[in-house]
């Protein structure tokens, strides 16, 4: 108690400052119904786990590497997309695996080729040869991946459309499209190409940084001989399997899906990023402002990527049927009845309730705001990344090779985010402008929470999403000011400005955010 | 006898700055070493040029038989050197525990060497489970120095462990330091010449960028010349 008493005199401001917000959360009760304030809060909640989401991992990636990773709103986008061809076309994302497994296969090989090319004493390669390497290999990989087979979709034709397959799905219908067939002949043609392409890449890579540096340990050419080996019997048997798999997963329903989607997602998103970190980002750590421009340019560049695969117009991402039933005992009256009946809403203190945007995806928030917490203060990485957030010169003087650690940052805060897309999807639709909103949002909610600060991510990002909330019901209702004979009813343009005002005062009276620290 | 560092002629540049103009020394095997010089003579810059942290760009840093100039610094104090900067360093955010841990470079090392260290500095074991931003100067001085003793190091570099401490402080630092270097090589930056010379068996004069004067502790206390010269105290 006495400790209590002591921390929060300690944080006089920070104290004032949160008794403050909630003393004016509580007060809008005043000039509401309680049912509109209670759904209002939800969803208030539901819009600050998304945001979180993306802020947390904005958060450690600038806390751990000083990186304003301003594509992480395209990240987030991406990630939705990708959660939408798991979810919505499963044959495609298998046919898609083989490929992308063989070439993760033929990239993994390149410590292999680094201690091969240290054995044979290759060195003095020059510029060139690397880069003529890596050429040569995207255009073997090119060569392999087009007559590989792919179900996919065609945007351009209304009838094969993304759109098309998502409204289906919203009417309960999984009929996927004829699975597209190669000769066998040339199928193994396809698959060695992509093997040996992404091997080729590799061994560029690995001569080029033959200039710089001694070669690879023989064990990890050996590690990476091995998960070559493994990712290519991974691929095989995917595509040997591809046909019972795919009725399975059609089979499995949304549900399983979405869960499938969720996972697919964030490792497809974690992969992205430590891609980016370690082929991009890496290269510029010592000049910021390249950086900047870095990942403005791959945001704009990832959502031109994304409408040319998957097309222009918002696409439908329906709930998973766990949260998407009508009538036969619903709308339940409790939320344990909701789940055991799969209702789509049900009655929480007098208020309907959608269990899906107001319910799960607030649970997904907390859920990993615990887990990612939990990792933070309880593993090895996590006392590495917090030590690194500090100082990261001796964090590598106590012999910690911490430019993994930063790509590791990098895949979790990305992964974070493309969960995010996958998890507001069914909830706001899927489209390629989904994340920029919310990049700004997650941005205001750090300056108020303290950039660099975990539990200031999730302060912030809390705040932003119920002022955004409170903000739209007014809309609706309109809010009885003083001085004003009619309510006064805010346009949505308010509900941005609303946030970066909050941000404003906050940012007055506490520079750093209301957790962040003085530097 | 055995030197387990040896720089040669090692110049280093931080941006365009000449730094580090020709620095040669040898660190014999089991000893302590001071580094002495003026202030911006170049002596914290020569630990962090051996660990990589401002990497040479002339010269051969030789550690333990191997050259180490050009590697980056995680691999260079995985061969077994440890790093106690002049501003400690202590990791804020993490408890005196997770200070030590992290220092871990196998599984169970804090546990090996507990005794050693809490048996040097028998306060931190007391405050284990503070913040590193809870403790004062002098505990975290012990802290950064137990930190480096956490991994089996060969080699500890030292930056002017008594700076802004209490004389009490000092002397037990000074103690503590005598103690751990029966276990390990110790090179040290050290501006308190007298505690310098209670130290050191070995010296090294930096000046401007430059090793101008090496040597045995004992004859350097007879050259009131060169004291007077290089360090201006009597």
């Amino acid at each position: 108690m006495e400790n209590i008493i002591q921390t929060l005199r300690k944080n006089r401001s920070q104290t004032i400052m949160l008794a403050t917000l909630v003393v004016l959360f509580l007060s809008t009760l005043q000039g509401m119904e309680p049912n509109d304030w209670v759904i209002t809060v939800l969803r208030g909640l539901a819009v600050a786990s998304v945001t979180f989401l993306v802020a947390s991992g904005f958060s450690l990636i600038f806390g751990l590497m000083d990186v304003l990773n301003l594509a992480h709103g395209t990240l987030f986008m991406i990630g939705a997309y990708v959660g939408w061809t798991a979810y919505v076309r499963p044959d495609t994302m298998l046919d898609l695996a083989t490929p992308f497994a063989l070439f993760i296969a033929g990239l993994v090989l390149a410590p292999l080729w680094g201690n091969l090319l240290a054995r044979a004493r290759v060195s003095n390669v020059g510029h060139i040869l690397p880069w003529v390497i890596i050429i040569l290999g995207l255009v073997v990989l090119a060569f392999g991946l087009t007559r590989y087979p792919i179900t996919a979709w065609d945007p351009a034709v209304y009838d094969k459309s993304p759109v098309v397959f998502g409204v289906k799905l919203d009417l309960g219908q999984t009929d996927l499209p004829a699975p597209v067939t190669a000769e066998s002949a040339q199928i193994v043609l396809a698959m060695v190409g992509i093997l040996a392409g992404s091997a080729l890449v590799a061994l560029g890579i690995a001569l080029s940084a033959m200039r710089q540096r001694r070669a690879a340990p023989a064990r990890a050419a050996w590690k990476a001989l091995g998960l070559a080996l493994g990712l290519s019997i991974l691929g095989l048997v995917l595509h040997l399997w591809n046909d019972a798999l795919t009725a399975s997963l059609v089979a499995a329903g949304t549900t399983w899906r979405f869960f499938l989607a969720m996972i697919v997602a964030t490792l497809v998103g974690a992969g992205l990023g430590a891609l980016m970190e370690s082929t991009l980002i890496r290269p510029l750590y010592v000049r910021p402002i390249y950086q900047l421009m870095l990942t403005l340019g791959l945001g704009v560049i990832g959502r031109e990527v994304v409408i040319a695969i998957w097309g222009r117009t918002q696409m439908q991402m329906p709930k998973p049927a766990l949260f998407n039933t009508i009538g036969k005992g619903c709308p339940a009256q409790t939320l344990w009845d909701a789940l055991a009946n799969q209702c789509s809403t049900f009655y929480f203190m007098e208020t309907r309730v959608r269990t899906y945007n107001e319910v799960f995806v607030f649970v997904m928030g907390v859920v990993v705001l615990i887990a990612v917490w939990m990792l933070l203060q309880r593993t090895r990485i996590g006392m590495i990344i917090r030590a690194g957030v500090q100082d990261r010169a001796m964090v590598e003087a106590l012999g910690i090779n911490v430019r993994q650690v930063f790509t590791f940052v990098f895949a979790l805060g990305v992964g974070l985010a493309a969960l995010g897309g996958v998890l507001a999807g069914p909830a706001m639709g899927v489209s390629d402008d989904m994340g920029e909103g919310l990049l700004l949002s997650a941005l205001i909610a750090l300056a108020i929470g303290g950039l660099t600060s975990f539990p200031g991510a999730a302060a912030g990002s809390l705040l932003v999403g119920l002022l955004q909330q409170f903000i739209v019901k007014y809309g609706q209702i309109g809010i009885a000011l003083p001085f004003l004979a009619q309510p006064f009813k805010p346009t949505p343009p308010l509900v941005p400005a609303s946030t970066l005002l909050l941000m404003v005062i906050v940012l007055l009276i506490m520079p750093n955010g209301l957790f962040g620290r003085k530097e | 006898m055995d030197n387990l560092l040896q720089m040669r002629d090692v110049q280093t540049f931080i941006g365009q700055f000449h730094i580090l103009q020709g620095v040669s020394l040898n660190v014999p095997k089991g000893t302590i070493t001071v580094l002495l010089g003026r202030n911006g003579a170049g002596k914290t810059t020569t630990l962090k040029t051996i660990l990589g942290l401002t990497p040479p760009r002339y010269g051969q840093v030789i550690f333990d038989g191997e050259e180490i100039q050009g590697r980056r610094t995680y691999e260079i104090a995985a061969l077994g050197i440890g790093f106690v900067p002049d501003y400690r360093a202590i990791f804020r955010d993490l408890t005196v525990e997770e200070n030590l841990q992290i220092a871990e470079r196998k599984k169970g090392d804090l546990q090996r060497k507990a005794d050693f260290i809490f048996g040097l500095f028998p306060d931190l074991k007391r405050l284990i489970k503070l913040r590193g931003n809870q403790l004062s100067g002098g505990q975290q001085q012990m802290l950064a120095i137990a930190r480096a003793l956490v991994a089996d190091n060969k080699l500890l570099l030292i930056d002017e462990p008594t700076e802004g401490l209490a004389p009490v402080i000092i002397e037990q630092m000074i103690a503590a330091i005598q103690k751990l270097s029966t276990e390990t090589t110790v090179l040290l930056v050290e501006q308190n010449f007298i505690v310098a010379s209670q130290l050191a068996q070995y010296y090294v004069i930096i000046e401007e960028g430059r090793s101008v004067k090496s040597g045995l502790m004992t004859d350097l206390l007879k050259d009131d010349a060169t004291i007077q010269r290089y360090l201006g105290t009597a």
